[in-house]
Protein backbone atom coordinates (compact mmCIF):
# COMPACT_ATOMS: atom_id res chain seq x y z
CA UNK A 1 0.00 0.00 0.00
CA UNK A 2 1.13 3.57 -1.24
CA UNK A 3 0.02 6.81 0.20
CA UNK A 4 1.83 10.30 -0.66
CA UNK A 5 1.49 12.83 2.99
CA UNK A 6 1.89 16.80 2.36
CA UNK A 7 2.72 18.49 3.27
CA UNK A 8 4.53 16.31 5.96
CA UNK A 9 5.37 19.08 8.69
CA UNK A 10 4.17 17.58 12.23
CA UNK A 11 2.98 14.42 10.17
CA UNK A 12 5.45 12.12 11.51
CA UNK A 13 3.42 10.02 13.56
CA UNK A 14 0.49 10.04 11.23
CA UNK A 15 3.05 8.78 8.88
CA UNK A 16 4.49 6.43 11.18
CA UNK A 17 1.36 4.68 12.24
CA UNK A 18 0.12 4.49 8.49
CA UNK A 19 2.64 1.81 7.48
CA UNK A 20 2.87 0.23 10.84
CA UNK A 21 -1.13 -0.29 9.97
CA UNK A 22 -0.34 -1.79 7.11
CA UNK A 23 -1.68 -5.97 6.84
CA UNK A 24 1.98 -6.69 5.65
CA UNK A 25 3.42 -6.00 9.22
CA UNK A 26 3.94 -9.28 10.42
CA UNK A 27 2.21 -10.32 13.88
CA UNK A 28 5.75 -10.66 16.12
CA UNK A 29 6.40 -8.22 18.47
CA UNK A 30 9.78 -8.32 18.05
CA UNK A 31 9.94 -7.76 14.36
CA UNK A 32 7.77 -5.11 15.00
CA UNK A 33 9.38 -2.92 17.43
CA UNK A 34 12.96 -3.24 14.50
CA UNK A 35 10.19 -2.02 11.88
CA UNK A 36 8.87 0.72 13.73
CA UNK A 37 12.04 1.69 14.97
CA UNK A 38 13.36 1.82 11.30
CA UNK A 39 10.09 3.33 10.14
CA UNK A 40 10.24 6.18 12.71
CA UNK A 41 13.79 6.92 12.05
CA UNK A 42 13.79 7.35 8.15
CA UNK A 43 10.30 9.31 8.36
CA UNK A 44 11.63 11.87 10.47
CA UNK A 45 14.99 12.34 8.67
CA UNK A 46 12.50 13.40 5.80
CA UNK A 47 10.20 15.18 7.78
CA UNK A 48 12.45 17.19 9.87
CA UNK A 49 15.44 17.78 7.15
CA UNK A 50 14.29 17.44 3.40
CA UNK A 51 12.28 20.44 3.18
CA UNK A 52 12.65 23.75 4.72
CA UNK A 53 10.07 23.92 7.01
CA UNK A 54 8.58 20.75 6.62
CA UNK A 55 7.00 22.14 3.77
CA UNK A 56 6.89 19.33 0.88
CA UNK A 57 5.77 15.73 0.27
CA UNK A 58 6.88 12.10 1.11
CA UNK A 59 5.06 9.19 -0.08
CA UNK A 60 5.26 5.93 2.21
CA UNK A 61 4.86 2.46 0.16
CA UNK A 62 4.97 -0.29 2.22
CA UNK A 63 4.57 -4.13 0.12
CA UNK A 64 5.72 -7.71 0.99
CA UNK A 65 7.33 -10.47 -1.86
CA UNK A 66 5.08 -13.49 -0.43
CA UNK A 67 7.82 -15.70 -2.58
CA UNK A 68 10.91 -14.21 -1.14
CA UNK A 69 9.26 -13.55 2.02
CA UNK A 70 10.54 -9.96 1.93
CA UNK A 71 9.27 -7.07 3.72
CA UNK A 72 9.82 -3.51 1.85
CA UNK A 73 9.65 0.03 3.15
CA UNK A 74 10.05 2.76 0.58
CA UNK A 75 10.40 6.32 1.25
CA UNK A 76 10.14 8.82 -1.96
CA UNK A 77 10.34 13.31 -1.24
CA UNK A 78 11.16 15.80 -3.43
CA UNK A 79 13.35 17.79 -0.88
CA UNK A 80 16.99 18.23 -1.07
CA UNK A 81 19.11 15.64 -2.68
CA UNK A 82 20.78 13.78 0.34
CA UNK A 83 21.59 10.57 0.44
CA UNK A 84 22.14 9.52 4.55
CA UNK A 85 24.03 6.97 4.10
CA UNK A 86 26.97 8.81 3.11
CA UNK A 87 27.25 9.97 6.57
CA UNK A 88 29.70 7.29 8.67
CA UNK A 89 28.54 5.23 11.34
CA UNK A 90 29.03 7.11 14.75
CA UNK A 91 31.92 5.71 17.26
CA UNK A 92 30.03 4.02 19.19
CA UNK A 93 32.91 3.01 22.12
CA UNK A 94 33.16 6.29 22.91
CA UNK A 95 32.55 7.30 26.50
CA UNK A 96 29.64 9.79 27.57
CA UNK A 97 31.72 13.39 27.37
CA UNK A 98 33.20 12.80 24.04
CA UNK A 99 29.60 11.60 22.56
CA UNK A 100 27.49 13.89 20.56
CA UNK A 101 23.96 13.83 20.94
CA UNK A 102 22.49 12.48 17.04
CA UNK A 103 23.51 11.08 14.36
CA UNK A 104 22.07 7.45 15.62
CA UNK A 105 19.26 7.59 13.77
CA UNK A 106 20.50 6.14 9.82
CA UNK A 107 22.29 3.88 11.79
CA UNK A 108 19.72 1.95 14.01
CA UNK A 109 17.77 1.14 10.65
CA UNK A 110 21.14 -0.21 9.24
CA UNK A 111 21.21 -2.28 12.18
CA UNK A 112 17.47 -3.34 12.48
CA UNK A 113 16.87 -3.96 8.63
CA UNK A 114 18.27 -6.79 6.19
CA UNK A 115 19.42 -4.44 3.71
CA UNK A 116 19.27 -0.12 3.18
CA UNK A 117 19.68 1.46 0.15
CA UNK A 118 19.44 5.02 -1.46
CA UNK A 119 19.05 6.26 -4.92
CA UNK A 120 17.94 10.04 -6.22
CA UNK A 121 15.49 9.31 -8.96
CA UNK A 122 13.32 12.00 -11.04
CA UNK A 123 14.47 14.93 -8.67
CA UNK A 124 13.20 12.11 -5.38
CA UNK A 125 15.50 10.81 -3.22
CA UNK A 126 14.02 6.85 -2.51
CA UNK A 127 14.76 5.26 0.33
CA UNK A 128 14.47 1.19 0.41
CA UNK A 129 14.57 -0.47 3.44
CA UNK A 130 14.05 -4.49 3.37
CA UNK A 131 13.74 -7.05 6.35
CA UNK A 132 13.25 -10.97 5.81
CA UNK A 133 9.96 -11.94 7.49
CA UNK A 134 10.05 -15.99 8.07
CA UNK A 135 6.24 -16.52 8.57
CA UNK B 1 3.09 7.38 28.04
CA UNK B 2 3.68 8.33 32.03
CA UNK B 3 6.46 9.46 33.72
CA UNK B 4 6.37 9.30 37.74
CA UNK B 5 9.23 11.43 39.78
CA UNK B 6 9.97 10.77 43.38
CA UNK B 7 12.58 12.37 45.42
CA UNK B 8 13.74 11.14 48.59
CA UNK B 9 16.55 12.40 50.42
CA UNK B 10 19.43 12.41 47.91
CA UNK B 11 17.85 10.75 45.29
CA UNK B 12 15.28 10.81 42.46
CA UNK B 13 13.28 7.95 40.90
CA UNK B 14 11.88 7.87 37.58
CA UNK B 15 9.21 5.38 36.42
CA UNK B 16 8.29 5.37 32.65
CA UNK B 17 5.89 3.65 31.12
CA UNK B 18 5.12 3.80 27.61
CA UNK B 19 7.01 4.41 24.53
CA UNK B 20 9.58 7.17 23.87
CA UNK B 21 9.28 8.21 20.85
CA UNK B 22 8.57 11.18 18.15
CA UNK B 23 5.00 12.38 19.96
CA UNK B 24 6.29 11.69 23.40
CA UNK B 25 10.03 12.72 23.38
CA UNK B 26 8.90 16.27 24.27
CA UNK B 27 7.23 15.39 27.50
CA UNK B 28 10.30 13.02 28.35
CA UNK B 29 12.55 16.29 27.27
CA UNK B 30 10.89 18.19 29.40
CA UNK B 31 11.00 15.97 32.45
CA UNK B 32 14.48 15.53 32.17
CA UNK B 33 14.83 18.85 32.07
CA UNK B 34 13.59 19.30 35.82
CA UNK B 35 15.95 16.64 37.01
CA UNK B 36 18.96 18.30 35.31
CA UNK B 37 18.22 21.15 37.70
CA UNK B 38 18.05 18.82 40.50
CA UNK B 39 20.36 19.37 43.34
CA UNK B 40 20.10 15.77 44.40
CA UNK B 41 21.97 14.17 41.63
CA UNK B 42 21.50 10.63 41.58
CA UNK B 43 18.82 9.40 39.48
CA UNK B 44 17.51 5.75 39.43
CA UNK B 45 15.04 5.05 36.26
CA UNK B 46 12.85 1.70 36.57
CA UNK B 47 12.33 0.97 32.45
CA UNK B 48 10.52 -2.12 33.44
CA UNK B 49 7.24 -0.60 31.76
CA UNK B 50 9.13 0.99 28.79
CA UNK B 51 8.62 -0.27 25.86
CA UNK B 52 10.09 1.16 22.99
CA UNK B 53 12.51 4.02 22.83
CA UNK B 54 13.95 5.85 19.58
CA UNK B 55 17.57 7.69 18.45
CA UNK B 56 15.62 11.21 20.57
CA UNK B 57 14.96 9.07 23.92
CA UNK B 58 18.59 8.06 23.36
CA UNK B 59 19.61 11.88 23.28
CA UNK B 60 17.78 12.79 25.69
CA UNK B 61 19.20 10.14 28.18
CA UNK B 62 22.48 10.65 27.26
CA UNK B 63 21.80 14.30 28.06
CA UNK B 64 20.88 13.05 31.50
CA UNK B 65 24.08 10.90 31.98
CA UNK B 66 26.27 14.00 31.26
CA UNK B 67 24.40 16.21 33.55
CA UNK B 68 24.59 13.94 36.56
CA UNK B 69 28.23 13.32 35.65
CA UNK B 70 29.28 16.71 35.96
CA UNK B 71 26.81 17.21 39.25
CA UNK B 72 29.14 13.92 40.72
CA UNK B 73 25.91 12.07 40.96
CA UNK B 74 25.16 8.61 39.33
CA UNK B 75 21.87 7.08 37.13
CA UNK B 76 20.86 3.67 36.92
CA UNK B 77 18.80 2.59 34.51
CA UNK B 78 16.67 -0.56 35.81
CA UNK B 79 14.85 -3.94 34.18
CA UNK B 80 14.91 -3.03 30.88
CA UNK B 81 13.30 -4.63 28.64
CA UNK B 82 15.28 -6.69 26.07
CA UNK B 83 14.32 -5.27 23.02
CA UNK B 84 15.05 -1.39 24.42
CA UNK B 85 18.52 -3.42 25.98
CA UNK B 86 19.25 -4.39 22.48
CA UNK B 87 19.27 -0.40 20.93
CA UNK B 88 21.10 0.78 24.18
CA UNK B 89 23.59 -2.07 23.24
CA UNK B 90 23.97 -1.17 19.41
CA UNK B 91 24.48 2.04 19.83
CA UNK B 92 27.41 1.72 22.85
CA UNK B 93 24.68 3.20 25.15
CA UNK B 94 25.16 0.25 27.53
CA UNK B 95 28.83 1.15 28.06
CA UNK B 96 28.16 4.86 28.74
CA UNK B 97 24.85 4.11 30.80
CA UNK B 98 24.67 2.28 33.94
CA UNK B 99 22.22 -0.56 33.24
CA UNK B 100 21.32 -3.03 35.71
Amino acid sequence: MKKRFNPIKDKSSEIIEYLMSSPDIPDDDELQFKLRLSIEEAVENVVRYAYDGGIGWLEADIHFDQNALLLTIELRDAGTPFNPLEKGDPDVSQGAEEREVGGLGIFLCKKMMDSIKYRYEDGNNVLTMTKKVNS
Amino acid sequence: MDIKITKEDNKTFVAIDGRIDTTTVNQFQEAANELMGDEHPDIDIDCTALSYTSSQGLRTFLMLQKSVMKHGGKMVLRNMNPQVKEVFDITGFSNIITIV
